[in-house]
């Protein structure tokens, strides 16, 4: 890895930022959906990508898969699988914006809060901000050091 | 830490994740079925929440029918639908009254029609809940004759039935 890269990704404040800053994000994005399944089932609905037998599934597991791991980053349980669960979420969110981005299939991208628009003319700000989300994900997946402030760090 | 590890925490986060989705689901008054109605050639789309709106005892799902009635001229068509799109092209003949200026649009609607019209609800399809959440604004009000055409002023309008 280059070396500036390394430092980057050893830096223990940076680690700790992107910790806090992915778990208040995916907490905030999960509330409303929790408080509102059937507007953020029917948001899932207007992806256009799943079928209809996993819609409500989705809605009800995907806000708690969001939260928990939302609440393992910013607490500091098992952080390293809290951040590829997130990688593996925010993969999923950046391939289905990037289909309906490539089919032109206007949509609410339901990320934060329902009615939240998600047309394309600002899909492209919505995968921008994912992919930067990946990247600290990754940085705190990839993190060899100690980790600041975590109840069970595990490694 | 090996894979080993790092599999095992992922399952516990999840796990828990899982088991608390499930359990908020089932106690929340805004809990949602496990499978919802997401066919469209069924009728409108819904997650079939506890809180639902959608009484399928009101519909009429075929546009052909609500046109017979339309023909018979004695029901009065009601448009959910925001005011502007009401103005963008509507049912010819019928009545504004958007569901989410319910309040400020009710007493007018109410010197025009009496509780025993016959009131047929639309908004934009079978995507689209407003109709029946006007249908119950209009029941609470004592209005005993609401049906609601699921098909929407697109389907209306793509069998090419009168609108302006």
């Amino acid at each position: 890895m280059n070396k500036h890269l390394k430092r980057l990704f050893d830096n223990s404040r940076i680690e700790f930022a992107a910790r806090w800053i992915l778990g208040i994000s995916f907490i905030y994005a999960s509330f409303h959906k929790i408080i509102a399944p059937a507007d953020f089932a029917k948001i899932i609905y207007g992806y256009d990508l799943f079928p209809g037998v996993l819609i409500n599934l989705i809605a009800i597991v995907l806000p708690f898969v969001e939260l928990f791991s939302g609440l393992a980053l910013i607490l500091g349980i098992y952080p390293r699988p809290a951040a590829l669960i997130v990688n593996g979420m925010l993969l999923g969110f950046i391939i289905a914006l990037s289909i309906n981005l490539v089919r032109g299939h206007e949509f609410d991208c339901g990320c934060f809060w329902s009615g939240q628009t998600g047309y394309t003319s600002s899909v492209e700000l919505l995968l921008v901000r994912d992919i930067i989300y990946f990247v600290m994900g990754l940085q705190v997946f990839l993190y060899g050091r100690r980790r600041k402030a975590c109840i069970f760090r595990s490694e | 830490m090996g894979y080993k590890n790092t599999a095992r925490e992922i399952v516990i986060l999840l796990g828990l994740a899982v088991i608390a989705a499930f359990t908020v689901n089932y106690f929340s008054p805004t809990g949602i079925s496990l499978v919802g109605q997401w066919d469209e050639s069924k009728g409108i789309i819904t997650a079939n929440a506890k809180d639902d709106v959608v009484v399928v005892d009101l519909e009429i799902d075929d546009v052909k029918i609500a046109k017979q009635i339309y023909d018979i001229g004695k029901a009065v068509f009601v448009d959910a639908r925001s005011r502007e799109d009401y103005e963008d092209g509507h049912i010819k003949g019928a009545v504004s009254l958007p569901v989410g200026q319910f309040d400020e649009s009710i007493d007018a609607f109410h010197d025009q029609y009496s509780t025993s019209s016959s009131i047929v609800i639309y908004c934009s399809g079978r995507t689209c809940e407003d109709s029946h959440r006007l249908a119950h604004l209009l029941l609470d009000e004592g209005y005993t004759n609401v049906t609601i055409m699921i098909d929407g002023y697109p389907g209306w309008g793509s069998e090419g039935y009168p609108i302006e």
